[in-house]
């Protein structure tokens, strides 16, 4: 199924042109129905490296904090991690996107952050209730056996939670690859260009180009994710 | 054990009020400019009057933080206070500062809030939100000890914030404003309300129907994936063709642009937490009930609607304000297409480059979801309550 949609992805990106027939019915009056400001190639390349260094950080601070104050050194921390991923989740994606842009300028770097800020709270909410949902007996068991605190982080925790884990991570990508390409307004370029440049213009063929590749890149990512998370999740 | 915790330092409290020590004393506090179209000059806290303002924000920050120190109720109530304050006198400051920086000559002057007082807010926000957690408030207390503040800050932005960059956007379109927050509240209402519909239409149909379960699930899981931007663009093509075609439908004001995309796409990103939530609400509810409630001799009927329906009822609600937070979200989207509603402050402040108008568009789509998750949460703790007597 991931083999499809990627393929479908790949051949939707590479070929656009040759639909031009096809687009030309959409907009028959326009004088170009291929956005052509950029390649498409470029444009899914840069969408996928944006959600990809977000999503990595996000995953790297996300259960990294979420570690943290489930260790009795980082304990008095975790009512108030735990309450800010929650409120957080509350704060629309857009709203977070656009209060980025004027503390950090336009541009790929403040879409990165947001991203990153934005995609931490699933992955925080997720890694605390997989860690937590723990039976306290075989934190019990694993201690009695004389593992070391890591140990039982690395050899009990974390396998046992890997799957609550991974699907906050697959919610944070979901919703990342949805909010970058609103970051095309904020002056990245990615495959909501198309979109908004089409949507500016009124020139549907754009828009419908953008958003089938957009869609594609989702539905590709997430199948991806449902393949490969029942593999990972028993061990 | 609990002697013990009260005597030891609350590191939280000491680490989010020194981080805002340092921001508030490091970082620019505001920006002055003599019109919209120049940047504008930044200054630190210290720069306004002397830093004689700035000192009456750091005292009681050192307060709090002596008061963390050796945490217990008492002191931890008087925290609770301290930080109440600061928060309330935050707009006095901005005011200090526009009384001292900004020219009353100049009509267009404006005034910036800067990167240390939003950190000053976040930060003790956070604080509070410690505070709450510590003393074990109810939410509503939490909510009530922030009305002093909101107070304030009506006060300030009433009389003495006329130059703040944020009061002169809104100044300039403040009927605008009032209509975007009614149209924003009326696309969420009209979405959440239809998804209501159809969703507890659907979860319906899909318990007497297995087949229907699953194939439900799937497509709704699939509209899921696709991201908001990408589905509002996808709608524009075929509701312009259909508009376009079908007479009736162009003279309802249906197109490929503004609320017809809109409410569409807004209804198919409800459904699946609607349908979610009722469903799972409906199957959830003790067998040993419904037994019972048959037991007495209630029929079919009567069982489902005084008995099933009323224990589902809380987690239907959280259902709805799941939707109702997300649309709140998803329509700022929306006025990429023309829907209008807050999110055009946000794309046309993005376009202008005008920084305050953008943040004119976000703070009360923010300040919705925030209200709405609030209010929502209330209404099913309150029904679960009610219930369970």
């Amino acid at each position: 199924m991931p083999l499809l949609w990627l393929g479908l992805l790949l051949a939707a990106t590479l070929g656009m042109e040759q639909l031009e027939g096809v687009l030309r019915l959409i907009e028959p009056d326009s004088r170009e129905v291929i956005y052509r400001r950029d390649t498409f190639l470029a444009l899914l390349v840069q969408h996928v490296m944006v959600v990809l260094v977000a999503s990595l950080l996000a995953v790297a601070i996300g259960v990294g904090a979420a570690i943290a104050v489930t260790r009795p050194a980082g304990r008095d921390f975790r009512p108030l991690v735990g309450q800010l991923a929650s409120i957080g989740q509350t704060f629309p994606p857009v709203a977070v996107l656009a209060l980025a842009v004027p503390v950090l300028g336009f541009g790929t770097l403040p879409i990165i952050m947001a991203l990153l800020l934005y995609g931490l709270l699933p992955i925080v909410r997720n890694t605390l209730a997989g860690i937590e949902g723990i039976d306290p007996a075989v934190h019990e068991a694993a201690r009695g056996m004389g593992m070391t605190g890591v140990q039982v982080l690395r050899q009990v925790e974390l396998p046992l939670a890997a799957p609550v884990i991974l699907a906050g991570i697959r919610t944070s990508v979901t919703i990342n690859i949805a909010t970058a390409a609103i970051g095309a307004t904020v002056g990245a370029s990615n495959l909501g260009d198309p979109i908004i440049s089409g949507i500016v213009n009124g020139n549907t063929a754009y828009v419908v180009q953008g958003a089938v590749l957009i869609g594609l890149l989702a539905i590709s990512v997430d199948s991806l994710f449902e393949r490969f998370m029942p593999r990972l999740a028993p061990r | 054990m609990a002697a013990e915790r009260h005597a030891s330092p609350n590191w939280v409290l000491l680490s989010l009020m020194l981080a805002g020590l340092l921001a508030w004393l490091s970082l620019d506090a505001v920006s002055v400019a003599p019109n919209r179209i120049v940047a504008g000059a930044p200054h630190r806290a210290y720069e306004v009057m002397g830093g004689w303002p700035m000192l009456l924000v750091t005292l009681p920050m050192l307060g709090v933080m002596a008061l963390a120190w050796r945490p217990d109720s008492r002191r931890l109530r008087l925290a609770v206070a301290l930080v109440v304050a600061l928060l309330a006198a935050l707009p006095l400051w901005l005011a200090a500062a526009v009384w001292a920086l900004v020219d009353p000559s100049l009509p267009q002057a404006r005034l910036g809030i800067g990167a240390s007082v939003w950190l000053l807010l976040f930060l003790w926000l956070l604080v509070l939100l410690e505070l709450r957690t510590r003393l074990g408030l109810a939410r509503w207390q939490g909510w009530a000890l922030l009305l002093p503040v909101l107070a304030a800050w009506w006060l300030a932005l009433a009389h003495w914030l006329e130059p703040l960059a944020l009061n002169r956007e809104y100044q300039g379109r403040s009927d605008q404003f009032v209509a975007a927050i009614g149209y924003h509240l009326a696309l969420v209402g009209a979405a959440v309300g239809a998804s209501l519909l159809l969703g507890v239409a659907l979860a319906l149909a899909m318990r007497r129907h297995a087949g229907l379960q699953r194939a439900g699930f799937a497509v709704l899981n699939f509209l899921q994936t696709i991201p908001s931007l990408a589905l509002f663009g996808l709608l524009l093509a075929p509701l312009a063709w259909l508009s376009a075609r079908v007479e009736w439908l162009s003279a309802l004001g249906v197109s490929g642009i503004g609320w017809a995309p809109a409410w569409l796409a807004l209804v198919a990103y409800s459904l699946l937490p609607m349908v979610r939530n009722t469903f799972v609400a409906l199957e959830g509810v003790d067998a040993g009930v419904l037994e019972s409630a048959r037991g007495m001799g209630m029929s079919r009927q009567q069982v489902f609607w005084q008995v099933r329906l009323p224990l589902a009822l809380p987690v239907i609600l959280e259902g709805v304000r799941i939707t109702t937070v997300q649309a709140i979200g998803l329509t700022a989207v929306a006025a990429l297409i023309g829907a209008g509603g807050l999110g055009t402050f946000i794309f046309q402040g993005l376009g202008q480059a005008a920084m305050d108008l953008v943040l004119l568009g976000a703070l009360p789509i923010i300040a919705l979801a925030l209200l709405a998750d609030a209010l929502f949460g209330a209404l099913a703790d309150g029904l679960r309550h009610g219930g369970a007597r």
